[in-house]
């Protein structure tokens, strides 16, 4: 069993008098995909925010490979946590690749007065930046709207761009919101793909969906998030067998599983 | 019932089909008929009688045929224009239809500047119809022709703005580039000379310039529909350098032209001054999305710095500083009270900072009213600036070359050109840079920038900072062109024309903010006469542009700025993710 | 020493009310579509010159000289002539853009603003100089007496703040009681629900323009009374004062304008009497507050605080 990568630890959040999330605890080890699935309003995107600084949580911390990290997105993100947004924000009006640049910008070294004057070094890093945009676009499958407006990408694509562009940072977790939100069973599975091909990567994932069959067959653990609290944590089978999922989660009438899903949780 | 009714659609689709194809042909015959009455129209009497400050511009009958190439001025354009369309009209041009559409409005605007104007002057549409025993009408058969061109054009159908992909081997690329850079240069001086200087020397000058101002855009814009500015740009762009050296070796070569005058090369120094400024405030505004209304205070800093170090007898510090050294702290000092005033960015957003920033530019200018530590010379102003002098000549001073005299001031219209030069570069590199990226995904969304790892905190404040340097740059060279730096350079107003010619020309984009400043400053020189109106034009046409061209003459290429419309999927929705 | 205080302690209450009831017309609209209406200053400054307009063309020198007659149709002409221009703003210059992103609006709103002042420069007769505003009001000062002298107020100035508060306390009331007061608070917490509800957006913007515009109409006539002359400038100054008056007190808060506009008004009195620099910095005082205000606390007084989302 390898060392925990990413460890949340008693992580408590309240806004005014509500408790979005309550003492969760939980490891991401090197090489894993985590689902992170519950009803809507369970504190699934609160969680996100909390594991990747939007949030300073009221109590309770997040580390990464043992080292705390601060509750600044941009920190977090150049300590190795990357993520996507459930509603898709990419940068509208710049290209992919743009979008994919943006994205090394933690790991591009050009201060402003190399941005100023555009020497050698600049060019090098400028061309290597290029070069691993380009190669991120292919490995999403996006190199044919390489110089599209972000905007003007198919909804599907988007998503696939928000990846590639949170990928550019070189995390070793990557936190997706609703990757498959939208999109047919095609595209779901092409996602599917991608995501473990991320895996294959070196990069330990986190996933939050509502589609649970997509959970289930994909992550190598499951937590269930309810009312703020972590409810299960296991395999698949485990979660899948546990009653007390059944009851909070899936014991729901299938009509109002079906409107989670399509609804989505603020 | 339903199968009496079939018929009826069935039937009505073939016969609106014949009568677009009826409409179609229709529609090529208003373009030839257009073009041929803008020529006409050219060719007839425009006055019917002599007005009263001299003919305007002749009050000639038929005159080509007695010297065809005697047709001057507006009516050569108009009659340029008509052909044109004719032209293009009976011949398959790719875009057809976009290209005369611009020349018919082109012919329009044209007729309808000269008309209005002798109606106006002349007291009435007798002016230009027929009155008193003698006819005219040549306004208002251009006017038709024009009107019928452009109708002609839309009713056959606009097709989308054709692609050319020519690729020509890289001499002629370049010679095509100078050549190109060269007309560039002579329309350039055309426009700042037609019409001459306005007031005593020609008494038309402002219509005359108004006319030209119609025939040259109408002709742009046609040139723009065939595709082939577009085209240029690419060719252009595929030779950067090459382009960037032609286009500052052409500005530099200005003086020699009929522009070459000492009125022209101090309007020149003045646009030169705002244009740099505007680059500045175009890091601010149109890279880094932050409205900054109190953004001319930094050119009036650099400027008050400048004046208190050429040495100049009311400055509190009496010391003169060598000038580039004086540029060099006029623009850090700009820089770090840019600094000071992008920091509430940390804080505020949105149209929140645009009042904070006007409430710094406010406090500058109150203070400087108030000649705060005896810094600004309070209302006396700081007068006698000493000129900037190198090698024993002072900047003021014509010089002559050999044969050549080149007028007074070409020194200072050589600083401002490479100053530009400079800011442009400084604003080009910086804006493709890791650096530039983060702000225009600031200015896309600040919260997914942050989760992109961008410290959106220092690098905002950076926009400021850089931003107001070079204000403060342009700022010293002010000083010492002007000689004279008062705190009511600086109010309000100036900093709203900045922003004006920031979003006019096109936010985000270089040529957008020397071509915004141009027009601003040019047209109050050539439209004297219109000078009481030039303040309520110019606000009408703030609230015209964002209504109808929010994304300027010039776009970006990221064509989504802080101003453009928005489209579906824009900004995220606070709940819902459906798609 | 006292009478020096507390005169100047009447002259911010006086002046802060008038700030107040302009403020109103920003908060209002700011609190719906969430513009800051630059143009709004100058809707008050087209007021003065609505009001000065019926006075002087309008009517016979007859009833002009009789003040009962001429305060009313003054105080009319001023609301309605602002209210149109209003109105008319919000409908050619403000509605094209309701969507378009908050920066297209506001740069829309100065080209307003400078269109407005020209053109009552340009348009009206000799009003590129200050014109004198006729005293039809009732003339003379109440001087009331304090230890060490006495307190001088002008009647035109009690008539100014008595008038503002009333106003501000009838539109409170309007908005918290009415139907379409309702309507217009639906409309400010979400136009889209507020829609559904069978609330007609646009209806109820155009009455808040038009309600913000005749308010600032009736503040330019009593000003113009009040100081016995106007300008074209009066709008910019004032309509900067309202606005940080507005932000001060919370925007969207009515309550909070008039509060804020009394501050502002003592900020600009006292600070123009006891701080370093004197009145040549009163101006400079009030966008300290504004930065410092919009800085460290952007939701005012009485306004809401905002949660950034994810």
């Amino acid at each position: 069993m390898t060392a925990p990568i990413l460890e949340a630890a008693g992580v408590t959040m309240v806004f005014g008098g509500l408790t979005a999330l309550k003492d969760v605890s939980f490891t991401l080890r090197d090489g894993e995909i985590i689902g992170l699935i519950g009803p809507n309003g369970a504190g699934k995107t609160t969680l996100f925010n909390c594991l990747t600084g939007l949030y300073a949580p009221s109590r309770g911390a997040v580390a990464l490979r043992g080292t705390r990290l601060a509750c600044d997105p941009a920190r977090v993100t150049a300590a190795g946590v990357a993520r996507t947004f459930q509603n898709i924000r990419l940068f509208p009006g710049m290209t992919a690749t743009e979008n994919v640049l943006v994205g090394r910008h933690v790991r591009m070294t050009q201060g402003p007065l190399s941005s100023l004057l555009h020497g050698p070094r600049f060019r090098r890093s400028e061309a290597e930046a290029a070069e691993r945009a380009e190669k991120l676009l292919a490995f999403v499958g996006l190199t044919r709207f390489a110089d599209e407006l972000a905007r003007n990408l198919p909804y599907g694509d988007q998503r696939r761009l928000e990846i590639a562009r949170a990928l550019a940072t070189e995390p070793s977790v990557l936190l997706l919101d609703e990757p498959t939100a939208g999109m047919n069973a095609q595209e779901t599975q092409s996602t599917r793909q991608l995501i473990l091909a991320i895996r294959d990567l070196g990069v330990s994932v986190v996933v939050i969906e509502h589609d649970t069959k997509f959970i289930f067959t994909l992550c190598d653990r499951v937590l269930v998030l309810v009312q703020g609290e972590l409810l299960v944590a296991g395999t698949p089978d485990e979660v899948r067998g546990d009653p007390r999922v059944v009851e909070a989660y899936l014991g729901a009438p299938p009509e109002e599983i079906e409107a989670q899903i399509h609804r989505s949780e603020v | 019932m339903t199968t009496v009714q079939s018929p009826v659609p069935a039937s009505a689709a073939p016969v609106s089909g014949r009568a677009r194809g009826a409409g179609a042909r229709g529609a090529a015959w208003l373009r030839v008929a257009g073009g041929l009455l803008a020529v006409l129209g050219a060719l007839l009497p425009w006055a019917t009688f002599v007005l009263n400050e001299g003919p305007y511009p002749e009050k000639a009958t038929l005159q080509f045929f007695v010297a065809p190439l005697g047709l001057t001025g507006f009516r050569l354009h108009l009659a340029l224009l008509g052909l044109a369309a004719i032209l293009v009209s009976v011949r398959a041009v790719r875009g057809r239809a976009r290209i005369v559409r611009a020349l018919g409005w082109g012919i329009v605007a044209t007729s309808l500047v000269n008309g209005l104007y002798i109606t106006v002057e002349g007291g009435g549409l007798g002016a230009i119809t027929a009155s008193g025993g003698s006819a005219a009408f040549g306004a208002v058969v251009a006017l038709i022709g024009g009107a019928f061109a452009a109708a002609g054009a839309v009713g056959g159908g606009i097709e989308p703005l054709p692609v050319r992909e020519w690729r020509m081997p890289w001499w002629a690329e370049w010679l095509l580039l100078l050549v190109l850079f060269g007309l560039l240069l002579l329309v350039v001086s055309a426009v700042l000379t037609s019409g001459g200087q306005g007031g005593v020397v020609n008494p038309y000058a402002g219509a005359v310039f108004l006319s030209f101002l119609a025939a040259a855009g109408g002709a742009f814009a046609a040139l723009h529909a065939s595709g082939l500015l577009t085209w240029l740009a690419a060719v252009a762009e595929r030779h950067r350098v090459f382009s960037i050296v032609v286009l500052l070796v052409m500005a530099l070569l200005l003086p020699l032209t009929g522009a070459g005058t000492e009125y022209w090369m101090t309007v020149a120094a003045n646009i030169g001054v705002y244009a740099a400024t505007a680059i500045g405030l175009n890091i601010v505004v149109g890279l880094a999305g932050l409205l900054d209304l109190g953004y001319v205070a930094f050119l009036g800093i650099g400027a008050f710095v400048a004046a208190n170090l050429s040495g100049a007898a009311a400055s509190e510090i009496g010391i003169r500083l060598p000038f580039p050294l004086v540029m060099i702290i006029s623009a850090v000092v700009a820089g770090l009270f840019g600094a000071v005033v992008g920091s509430p960015t940390l804080r505020v957003r949105g149209d929140y900072l645009a009042i904070v920033t006007l409430a710094f530019g406010e406090i500058f200018v109150r203070s400087a009213q108030n000649n705060i530590g005896g810094l600004t010379g309070g209302a006396n102003a700081i007068p006698n600036i000493p000129q900037v002098s190198a090698f024993g000549t002072a900047f003021n001073e014509s010089i002559a070359i050999g044969a050549v005299t080149l007028p007074a001031g070409v020194l200072y219209y050589v600083l401002i050109v490479l100053l530009v030069a400079v800011v442009m570069l400084v604003f080009g590199n910086l804006k493709n840079s890791r650096l530039g990226r983060a702000w225009i995904a600031i200015r896309e969304d600040e919260d997914a920038a942050r989760a992109m790892g961008i410290r959106t905190g220092p690098i905002k404040i950076l926009a400021f900072l850089i931003g107001a340097t070079l204000a403060g740059l342009a700022g010293a060279f002010f000083a010492h062109k002007t000689a004279v730096v008062a705190y009511d350079s600086f109010r309000f107003l100036e900093s709203v024309t900045l922003l004006a010619a920031v979003i006019l020309g096109g936010m985000g984009t270089i040529p957008g903010a020397v071509f915004g400043a141009s027009i601003l400053f040019v047209l109050p020189e050539k439209l004297r006469e219109f000078a009481d109106y030039r303040l309520l034009l110019f606000g009408l046409a703030l609230v015209v542009i964002m209504r109808f061209r929010p994304q300027g003459i010039i776009p970006d290429r990221h064509r989504r700025t802080e101003l453009a419309p928005v489209t579906a999927q824009d900004p995220p929705p606070a709940k819902g993710a459906e798609a | 020493m006292l009478p020096t205080l507390l005169s100047q302690v009447a002259n911010g209450l006086v002046l802060g009310s008038l700030i107040g009831l302009i403020a109103l017309g920003y908060t209002m609209v700011y609190g719906i579509i969430q513009l800051i209406n630059f143009a709004h200053g100058e809707i008050f400054m087209v007021g003065a010159y609505g009001g000065l307009a019926a006075l002087t063309y309008l009517l016979p020198a007859a009833i002009a000289n009789q003040w009962y007659l001429a305060l009313p149709i003054a105080l009319v002409a001023g609301a309605v002539i602002a209210a149109l221009v209003a109105v008319a703003a919000e409908r050619f210059a403000y509605r094209p853009l309701r969507d378009a992103p908050r920066l297209a609006p506001l740069i829309t709103a100065l080209g307003v603003s400078v269109a407005l002042q020209e053109a009552v420069r340009v348009f009206y007769p000799d009003a590129t100089a200050a014109l004198p505003f006729p005293s039809i009001f009732i003339e003379g000062t109440l001087e009331i007496p304090v230890p060490g002298g006495t307190v001088p107020i002008k009647y035109a100035g009690i008539l100014l703040a008595l008038v503002s508060l009333a106003l501000a306390a009838g539109l409170q009331v309007f908005v918290d009681r009415s139907r379409t007061g309702r309507a217009m608070r639906a409309t400010a917490q979400d136009r889209d629900i507020a829609r559904l509800m069978g609330i007609d957006p646009d209806r109820v913007i155009v009455l808040t323009f038009l309600i913000g515009g005749a308010l600032a109409g009736v503040g330019g006539v009593l000003y113009g009374g009040y100081l016995n002359n106007i300008n074209i400038d009066m709008g910019f100054q004032n309509g900067i004062f309202a606005f940080t008056a507005a932000v001060l007190g919370g925007i969207g808060s009515i309550r909070g304008a008039v509060v804020g506009g009394l501050a502002i008004g003592l900020v600009k009195s006292l600070g123009g009497q006891y701080l370093p620099g004197g009145t040549a910095y009163d101006y400079v005082w009030i966008f300290v507050v504004l930065i410092v205000v919009l800085v460290f606390r952007p939701q005012g007084f009485f306004g809401e605080t905002e949660r950034v989302r994810a």
